[in-house]
């Protein structure tokens, strides 16, 4: 079938249906993004914990941004070498409009991957730790790379698998470690399934497992059956009574009962839980977001419970690159307690020189910037400074901070270079120099861990959300105009014009994902 | 649309000129939010930050939505079309003004400040 009206224009529009259409889904995006947008206000508007304002490397940002608009004058001007009949120059125009994509995904690629690499503590007094994890010497994961320092260890002695929650790599896991630490997962009592004995002693595996499952499944399947025709047969019995003739079921229900005892030779044996036992008591450790800990019994997510001892296991941090008392200071005002007071009993502040000694800087540093400030702006009619510090400049000690620190330089003044603009600090680099605290925090203390995800707060995932989003429009309008690219030849000789609308349509497509970055990049990067 | 070969020649100047527009507005954003001079309002991020950065976004985007999305010259219908859009997004921006009237609040996570 042809479609029609493909390059030439319906009479009551005025305009090829390609192009009504495409504007018919700009304007559903503009109200999926506006949705987006939306919630962005609702949860910043709404945080109960200070906004990560101006949070990410605005390089990667601005370059991506400069990259987009190259890109829409490019993707234009491949229509415009169609509408003058240059198929070479339109090949061109939009070989750099797809290159610039594929940079803009690039760089989105490094920022993420930066983010997903980059550990997040919340201490249970509200103090942020931001840094990279130490790697615990000897423990080794499935991979064979050594595990980081968050994770929870136990001295186990006896695991209860919940028979239909079990998550099978997991099981394999610990017996993975079990094997490694050449100690042994056995059943703890004998059991029947399907009529066969298994005796007790025997070895932990995942298909043993499952065959449990499915024996207590059909147990369960079986016992809902019999109890289920049973009641049935009581309420027969009981309707069937002399008396009980046009008697509603709520006046008859009291008397409807199960005999239990004339049903047990039908009933199987249901195994919800099973125990395991593990001889010696030996070792294991569980990443902490898998695990609820306890001092002596711990529950992971898929309902296994874990005796044994919780041993130490300390968040160390091989380099803390950010230090944020805003929520430790929102927090002391909303109770009526002086912020800096407040900082000072943190445990961090108590309990670590190096953290403690940059802390005494950034509050000198304060001064500095306070002086700097009332110079500059001078003082209002009641004699106060017009401009002052704000609350990331004084509660919050970030990674360029501690390398002004240890370069001997003010606040502010950058101390790093653009490799460092985009990944962070360069570790090895500043080694040396004893730029960056370790610091081992006790469990009991951390309240949250976890990397720059989504799952960290709100503000991350709003960020990811629309960057993800925005993220497949880019690869998304990439493709289209890859096929118009590769395989467009053949619309153009047929009809130029044919493919001209065709790239107009994308153009205008790529044109409104250029538009929704134009808000993202300050709305993410610079507010 | 006026796509004749001569109005598209004229136009290709214009767009050149519009892609370095969108550039230096780009570099403009940043710089009022980087360099202390430049920052108005109060010092660092504040309401008048927040409207002169939303302020430069919309004339860029207005500008993509112009001269590049051709909408200096389109037909009625596909005003319409984002007009009702544009409508929709702006009530959905101050949806958020009816928060307080939601029955939920969440006060944070009820732990020890620190003495």
């Amino acid at each position: 079938m042809e479609i029609p009206y493909i390059f030439t224009p319906r009479k009551d529009t005025g305009m090829c249906n390609s192009k009504i259409a495409i504007w018919l889904f700009l304007a559903s995006e503009v109200m999926l993004f506006g949705g987006f947008f939306s919630s962005y206000v609702y949860l910043r508007l709404g945080a109960d914990y200070p906004w990560p304002e101006r949070a990410l490397p605005v390089m990667p940002g601005l370059i991506n941004t400069f990259v987009l608009i190259f890109s829409s004058v490019t993707v234009v001007f491949a229509w415009v070498s169609l509408k003058l009949r240059k198929w070479g120059m339109f090949q061109i125009y939009m070989a750099i409009t797809v290159l610039c994509a594929a940079i803009f995904m690039g760089l989105k690629a490094i920022e993420y991957n930066v983010k997903f690499h980059h550990q997040a503590v919340r201490l249970s007094d509200y103090t942020i730790l931001e840094g990279h994890l130490d790697h615990i010497e000897g423990i080794t994961d499935k991979k064979g790379h050594e595990v980081e320092a968050d994770v929870i260890h136990v001295k186990v002695n006896k695991l209860t698998f919940s028979t239909v929650r079990f998550h099978k790599p997991w099981v394999e896991e610990m017996i993975r470690q079990a094997e490694v630490n050449k100690a042994t997962i056995t059943l703890g009592s004998p059991l029947k399934i399907e009529g066969q004995e298994v005796p007790s002693g025997t070895a932990l595996t995942v298909s043993l497992l499952n065959q449990i499952k499915k024996n207590h499944l059909a147990s369960r399947s079986n016992n809902a059956e019999v109890r289920t025709e049973a009641l049935r047969d009581a309420w027969v019995t009981e309707k069937a009574k002399v008396g009980n003739e046009g008697k509603q079921g709520w006046q008859m229900a009291s008397n409807v009962n199960i005999d239990m005892d004339a049903i047990a030779g039908q009933l199987k044996v249901e195994t919800s839980s099973i125990v395991f036992q593990v001889t010696p008591p030996t070792e294991l450790w569980f990443p902490q977001r898998d695990i609820k800990e306890g001092a002596t019994q711990s529950k992971l997510r898929d309902d296994t419970v874990i005796d044994g001892e919780m041993l130490e296991s300390p968040v160390a941090f091989h380099n803390l690159d950010a230090i944020d008392f805003r929520y430790v200071v929102m927090k002391a005002e909303e109770k009526g307690i002086d912020p800096e007071k407040a900082i000072e009993n943190t445990w961090l502040i108590k309990n670590n020189e190096e953290a403690r000694e940059a802390w005494e800087w950034n509050k000198e540093q304060m001064v500095i910037l306070q002086e700097e400030l009332t110079k500059g702006y001078g003082l209002d009619k009641n004699g106060k400074p017009n401009r002052e510090p704000t609350l990331t400049e004084r509660y919050r000690i970030g990674w360029q901070d501690f390398a002004a620190k240890a370069e001997k330089v003010n606040k502010g003044h950058e101390a790093f270079n653009m490799k460092e603009q985009f990944m962070g600090p360069n570790y090895e680099h500043r080694a040396p120099a004893h730029t960056f605290p370790h610091l081992h925090i006790p469990r009991e203390l951390v309240f949250l861990s976890g990397k720059f995800t989504p799952a960290w707060n709100t503000y991350y995932a709003i960020y990811f959300t629309m960057t993800f989003l925005h993220g497949l429009h880019v690869i998304g309008g990439a493709i289209v105009l890859s096929y118009y690219l590769f395989r467009g030849k053949k619309m153009y000789q047929t009809n130029p014009e044919w493919l001209a609308n065709r790239v107009e349509v994308g153009g205008l497509f790529w044109h409104f994902v250029d538009l929704v970055w134009i808000f993202l990049f300050p709305i993410l990067y610079l507010m | 649309m006026a796509d004749s070969v001569e109005h598209i020649k004229k136009t290709a100047r214009l767009y050149l000129l519009i892609g370095a527009v969108l550039f230096i507005f780009t570099g403009v954003t940043v710089a009022v939010a980087k360099i202390p001079m430049l920052d108005v309002g109060k010092h660092g991020f504040d309401t008048m930050d927040m409207i002169l950065g939303l302020a430069i976004a919309s004339f860029k985007a207005s500008l993509v939505g112009y001269i590049f999305m051709h909408l200096n010259h389109e037909k009625k219908a596909i005003y319409w079309i984002f007009f009702g859009a544009i409508m929709f997004f702006g009530f959905m921006i101050f949806l958020f003004m009816f928060a307080k009237y939601d029955p939920i609040h969440f006060n944070g996570f009820q732990l020890g400040i620190p003495n």
